[in-house]
């Protein structure tokens, strides 16, 4: 008895001994990772480019003094031809293990992104046990190098990294004109033979040199700042085109990815006289197949409030706000039907139309499933509804113009 | 090393029970004469300057020699002075002419006006009775001793308890005089039903130890084991209920209390109506409550006199508090060591900005302020009053400020032990909380080789243990385990007073209904009241 | 046999944990795309069938253990023969979930731990669980019930709240038709978890109510049945049919896709717990039926003492039974699943059950 137990003993204590620190990491010899930027050089190498917090100056305040004046991050870069070789191959830079777990925001050049795709870069992000596919946006840099937007200090949030998704965030709720894609939705978008992918790309507005110094942060307005522009469409993990405004727009609706929006239609020669403010909108699309060839439907409905008038009109009138609905849907039909119009030029589903006939009915898309992107989707037909509702017309009834013009006459 | 492997056999055998010199009863009978008596007596007790012998003489002309002895402070002089020497000194009953044999009958019978007299013959009773603070009468020519019960002296009055301490509720705490304890208890409870048995364990200290039930509620069962576990005892000394609880238990290589105990009658009084045991021991406070189950220390006798919803609430409270003082540093130490990704990204930036100055391992930071944690607490409890605040500032400024300002430990770790210091404050049994106090250690230890799966194992080792820990017969971790719906009702929920019906099952017996049915309040309307009022021509309101 | 008496209720939550214990971690009824929670449902209608099998068993000997009913059946040659094979079993499948659940945690969590560790201190703590008996056992099986239906039910709602399901992903229904579902079901998720409580049928003996045998053991099977179906419905709501097949650990990522409220996210830890507790359940159960086996064939009094043995021998064996994650996956589909498991789990059982009732039938004429 006493014998085992000793033994058992042992081999307990050894287990916690002899343990130690496998997989054991103490927070200072880590450096948290907190954007990774990816881009092509001349040979054809990948360059990482990573944005390591400085601990000490983003949490600020406690320690007091110096640590102010230092930059939030520390950006390193290494070439390489694959990630995870970059990954181990940039520790000759760097005091402290790189760490991914709190990577939120991955950038990728648009010259990357048009020349190799994103596939051959997918799998390790993937793999990795590391990288929160769930949590980490991926972006496009458009018209700069993506480890510009990675160097460039920002001055609301310390980390530029949140900076950017925190700006993408905004602009998705208020805009409804670019749109935060997480890393496993790409991969799920790609995976897909009905559905391709879009990502928002930022440019960087400035010279990215000075964008990299504490003294450029000094300024009310910013020499340096990124932005969001536009959209990315891919077409098999490659970038074929853009999509900027009311294209993008009308993409992300018919996605039902709108969350809030501004849209503004004519009035009596008057250009966009009148502001519809979009609360909440439900897209649904469906398929219908007649003799094995797909049609498509799409129907909005979107509720909202009339944000701003600029022509005398009477507001207290149903008869006038089911006009203006009208013209609302109109004005959004237009949208989406220019959105639509464009991805069939560029023959990339990023409607996800594909899964839509896939689920409607399985044995006619494995017929059409290989031709799909180059014909059938190219040729399909669209029919758009769209329903606006004007909920409420804000803290006044009539506008001061309808006033004014009574004045007048 | 080999012959440290060999089992070690027969060992028991070659151990022969020594024979314990006092504890066979020695036959020796009181003689017939005085002078022999009283030397022998002299002779037993080393002729200790504390044992009065009051030589009187009694009878018709005060022929008949006797003498009157008691140990100083031991027994309430004045009803030794008033009651006893006086009367036999002066009773008329004794002046007639007697024979001597009608003398012990005459003085127990008539003359003596005290509750107890007794004779014996048996030379080691009556030293024991008078160790015991009886005082002992005895009579030139009468081979037995009159014991009279005179037991009294000093003691403590009855104050507020100091542990266990409840804002409503009764102020009474238990003193050190079992005869005190009882009788409060029995003030709470007045049933016939109410039993008692004494008896007197430790052969030197020969300490008095009371066991108290319901009849009819405790299980007999349970009364029985605790009896023959008590018998049992064969010990020098039992100075506190401590002592008894540790030659009680039915596991020994366990950190968890499986006796409880209290300064509280009412407490008793509650868990004597649930169907436990209650075990008085003499010169201690703190009354023993068999048998114990792990939720049970989470109670509170506040939890019965306050509703049930804010019962339940704090019962909560104290249950998810008990879980902080446990695995807070340790969870502290993985999240940081192990699992960072655990952790939301703005936290982490701050903590690793703390860290950064710091010059230890997250656990040997834990593991330093932890122990100054403990000295500190153990240093405070055993100083002088009037030095213990000043330990605590030394403490506060030390742990606090100092520590920090050093950058020998972080703020974030400060915060953290603060916490589980407060949590491990909020557990109400000091035995409980004890024992969380020492295994977190082992969690921190766990955490810090194999992160949350070393702490999950440690936490799993634990929930084993508790299951496989009894308490007279009863399951630990009931009501969780065995899972009895109804008993977890009462034990680890508390249902409004007036739901109550029954029992925790495994521990009363036979008698499960508690109380009858439709105990909830029902008053009238509010309005009939005032109806009727309007009535009777009362018109308070108008 | 033990001097021990389980409660009906620790029976339920004993099977039920059993079945969910390493269940929930792998992907089931891979075959059956994204009908595979219908396939779940299905085999679990099998595993009632299986259940009445060993009940009706169970109701000849309600006392015995099969290891002596074996041989009271086949003879005691032939019976002991096929207890031993049954006890060689027993111990492989023990050794397999451990070292699934060893993989499971170093490609998750402890990449640099060697996996020998990992699977060590797990069975140093099933070992004290063992030895300490089947009452504890149950009783821990119950305290752990309360835990894992708190933290199933929480991430749950969790799922719910961070608004990740898309019923979508189940669709098509039926696209292969009914045929891919029938055959994932008896070529895989038929045997693992369902298939497994075989083992119970040395922990029923124990149980003190025997009228509530049936009732219980339907009840646990169905619902984890209902519970594997609905984990499984969730994996591919929420990630989708590819990537759920090619997650090793689906339902690891799909606690990872949680993000709630701003800091309710990274969530992994949660998976660690909820596997590890429901693997305990099972991996205990299983090892605490090897080391009573062991004991009733070979005679053994005190079967604790064997706890301690057997536990390196199952952990040694768990080193031995894959050299890498990919062999070992083979495994379960190529041999496990096509040889072992029916052979075990459904002929054996049939068989034994088929002499039994002619047996039991010239007694009673």
């Amino acid at each position: 008895m006493n014998r085992k137990w000793f033994f058992l003993l042992l081999l307990t204590i050894n287990a916690f001994l002899l343990s130690g620190c496998w997989s054991k990491r103490e927070l200072t010899d880590l450096s948290i990772v907190s954007a990774y930027a990816l881009d092509l050089n001349e040979e054809g190498q990948y360059v990482a480019t990573v944005q390591i917090v400085n601990p000490g100056s983003v949490a600020g305040g406690l320690q007091g003094g110096g640590g102010q004046s230092l930059a939030p991050i520390i950006v390193y870069s290494v070439t390489g031809d694959n990630l995870s070789d970059m990954d181990a191959r940039i520790t000759k830079t760097l005091s402290r293990t790189p760490y991914y777990a709190h990577t939120n925001l991955i950038i990728i050049s648009d010259e990357l992104a048009k020349e190799k795709g994103l596939l051959p870069i997918l799998d390790e992000l993937e793999r990795d046990s590391e990288f929160r596919t769930s949590t980490t946006t991926i972006i496009i840099a458009k018209d700069t190098k993506a480890q510009n937007l990675i160097r460039t200090l920002t001055d609301m949030e310390k980390l530029p990294s949140l900076q950017l998704n925190k700006t993408l965030e905004t602009a998705e709720k208020n805009l409804g004109e670019n749109v935060t894609r997480h890393v496993h939705d790409v991969v799920n978008d790609i995976l897909s033979t009905g559905k391709e992918p879009v990502i928002t790309g930022f440019t960087l507005n400035g010279d990215p040199e000075q964008g990299k110094k504490m003294e450029s942060l000094q300024l009310a307005e910013l020499e340096v700042f990124p932005q969001a522009d536009g959209l990315a469409v891919f077409k098999n993990g490659k970038l074929i085109n853009w999509i900027h405004g009311e294209t993008a727009r009308g993409t992300l609706w018919v996605r039902n990815e709108i969350k809030m929006t501004i849209t503004s239609i004519n009035w009596k020669k008057e250009k966009k006289a009148i502001a519809y403010k979009v609360m909440r909108q439900k897209t649904k699309v469906s398929a219908t197949i007649t003799n094995g060839i797909p049609k498509i439907s799409i129907s909005t409905r979107a509720e909202g409030d009339i944000a701003e008038v600029k022509v005398p009109i009477n507001l207290t009138d149903v008869h006038v706000i089911e006009n203006i609905e009208k013209e609302l849907e109109k004005d959004i039909k237009n949208e989406i039907e220019k959105a639509v119009r464009h991805a069939q030029k560029d023959k990339s589903d990023i409607f996800g139309f594909g899964e839509v006939v896939h689920r409607t009915d399985p044995k006619v898309w494995k017929k059409i499933e290989k031709e799909w992107d180059n014909s059938t989707f190219a040729e399909l037909e669209v029919d758009v509804k769209v329903d606006a509702l004007i909920r409420r017309t804000g803290l006044r009834n009539n506008s001061l113009h309808t006033t004014l013009k009574k004045e007048g006459e | 090393m080999l012959s440290f492997f060999k089992r070690k056999k027969n060992r028991v055998n070659q151990q022969q029970p020594k024979e314990y010199v006092f504890a066979s009863q020695s036959s020796v009978l009181m003689d017939h004469s005085l002078s022999k008596n009283l030397e022998d007596i002299k002779r037993i007790t080393g002729n200790s300057p504390d044992i009065v012998i009051r030589k009187v003489k009694i009878g018709h002309h005060a022929t008949h020699e006797a003498a009157v002895l008691f140990v100083k402070g031991l027994v309430d002089s004045q009803t030794v002075n008033d009651l006893l020497i006086e009367s036999i000194m002066k009773n008329s009953h004794l002046h007639k002419k007697l024979h001597l044999q009608d003398i012990v009958d005459v003085i127990t019978n008539e003359v003596i006006p005290l509750g107890q007299v007794q004779s014996m013959r048996n030379q080691e009773e009556v030293v024991n009775s008078l160790m015991a603070g009886n005082t002992i009468i005895l009579i030139e020519g009468i081979n037995e001793a009159l014991t009279a019960g005179t037991q009294g002296g000093e003691k403590r009055s009855i104050q507020e308890p100091t542990t266990h301490v409840s804002i409503t509720g009764s102020k009474e705490g238990f003193t050190e005089s079992n005869e005190t304890n009882i009788a409060m208890v029995r003030r709470l409870i007045k049933s016939p039903d109410l039993w008692m048995e004494s008896m007197t364990i430790g052969k030197r200290t020969k300490t008095d130890v009371s066991i108290m039930y319901l009849k009819g509620i405790a299980k007999d069962d349970i009364v029985h084991e605790v009896r023959t576990r008590l018998k049992k005892i064969n010990v020098d000394g039992i100075l506190d209920s401590g002592y008894i609880e540790q030659l009680i238990e039915d596991e020994t290589i366990t950190i968890f209390p499986t006796t409880e105990h209290t300064e509280r009658p009412d407490m008793i009084a509650g868990n004597l109506l649930e169907g436990r045991i209650a075990i008085f021991v003499n010169g201690t406070p703190f009354v023993i409550i068999v048998p114990a189950i792990f939720v049970g220390f989470f109670q509170t006798v506040e939890d019965y006199s306050i509703r049930f919803d804010i019962a339940n609430a704090f019962r909560f409270l104290r249950v998810i508090a008990f879980l902080i003082s446990l695995i807070g540093p340790a969870l502290y130490v993985a999240a940081t060591t192990f699992h960072q990704e655990m952790i939301p990204s703005t936290l982490v930036f701050i903590v690793a900005a703390q860290r950064e100055s710091v010059p230890f391992p997250a656990v040997v930071e834990a593991l330093i302020m932890e122990i100054t944690f403990e000295i500190l607490r153990e240093a405070g409890v055993r100083m002088p009053k009037a030095i213990g605040s000043t330990v605590s500032i030394v403490g506060a400024l030390v742990i606090g400020q100092a520590a920090v300002q050093a950058g020998i430990v972080s703020p974030a770790m400060v915060i953290i032990v603060s916490i589980t210091a407060i949590a491990s404050f909020a557990t109400p049994a000091y035995s409980m909380a004890i024992s969380a106090r020492l295994i977190r250690f082992v969690f921190i230890i766990c955490a810090a080789t194999f992160g949350f799966y070393g702490l999950l194992l440690a936490l799993l080792m634990m929930i084993v243990h508790l299951c496989s820990l009894r308490s007279f017969g009863v399951p630990y971790m009931t009501p969780f385990a065995p899972f009895f719906p109804s008993h977890f009702k009462e034990t680890f929920f508390r249902r409004p007073l007036w739901a109550m019906k029954e029992r925790p099952q495994l521990i009363a017996g036979e008698n499960v209904i508690r109380q009858g049915e439709n105990q909830k309040p029902e008053p009238p309307a509010a309005r009939e009241m005032i109806m009727k009022d309007k009535e009777k021509g009362d018109e308070h309101e108008s | 046999m033990e001097k021990a008496k389980i409660s009906a209720y620790q029976l339920f939550t004993l099977l039920l944990l059993f079945e969910l214990g390493s269940a929930l971690v792998y992907t089931l009824a891979n075959g059956a795309k994204q009908d595979a929670w219908m396939a779940v449902l299905m085999a679990m209608v099998g595993g009632f069938c299986l259940f009445f099998i060993h009940y009706r068993l169970y109701c000849y000997y309600p006392n015995l253990p099969p290891m002596e009913y074996m041989q009271m059946l086949l003879g005691p040659v032939l019976g002991k023969i096929i207890a031993f094979l049954f006890i060689l079993y027993f111990m492989y499948v023990a050794a397999t979930i451990l070292r699934g659940f060893g993989e499971m945690l170093v490609i998750s969590a402890y990449p640099a731990t060697p996996i020998f560790f990992i699977n060590a201190l797990f069975i140093l703590v099933i070992i004290y669980t063992v030895y300490k008996g089947i009452e504890v056992l149950s009783r821990t099986s119950e305290v752990l019930f309360f835990v894992v239906s708190l933290l199933a039910v929480s991430i749950f709602l969790l799922i719910i709240l961070s608004g990740n399901i898309n019923m979508d992903n189940l669709k098509p229904v039926f696209e292969e038709g009914v045929s891919p579902i029938i055959k994932t079901v008896f070529t895989d998720t038929l045997y693992f978890p369902f298939g497994q409580m075989i083992i119970f049928t040395m922990i029923l003996p124990y149980v003190n109510e025997r009228k509530k045998v049936k009732r219980t053991g339907l009840l646990a099977i169905g619902m984890s049945g209902f519970v594997l179906a609905l984990i499984t419905a969730m994996n591919i709501s929420v990630l989708g049919i590819d990537r759920t097949t090619r997650s090793p650990f689906p339902f690891l990522t799909t606690i990872q896709m949680i993000e709630l409220a701003g800091f309710l996210e990274r969530l992994d830890v949660y998976f660690i717990l909820l596997v590890t507790l429901t693997a305990f359940v099972k991996l205990s159960v299983f090892f605490y039926v090897t080391v009573l086996s062991v004991s009733h064939l070979f005679h053994v009094k005190h079967p604790s003492h064997l706890a301690y043995p057997l536990g390196m021998v199952v952990l040694f064996l768990s080193m031995a039974v894959a050299s890498n994650w990919t062999e070992y996956n083979q495994e379960w589909f190529k041999v496990e699943y096509v040889y072992i498991d029916p052979l075990f789990q459904v002929i054996l059982p049939i068989f034994l059950l088929i002499v039994a009732f002619f047996k039991n039938r010239k007694k009673a004429v």
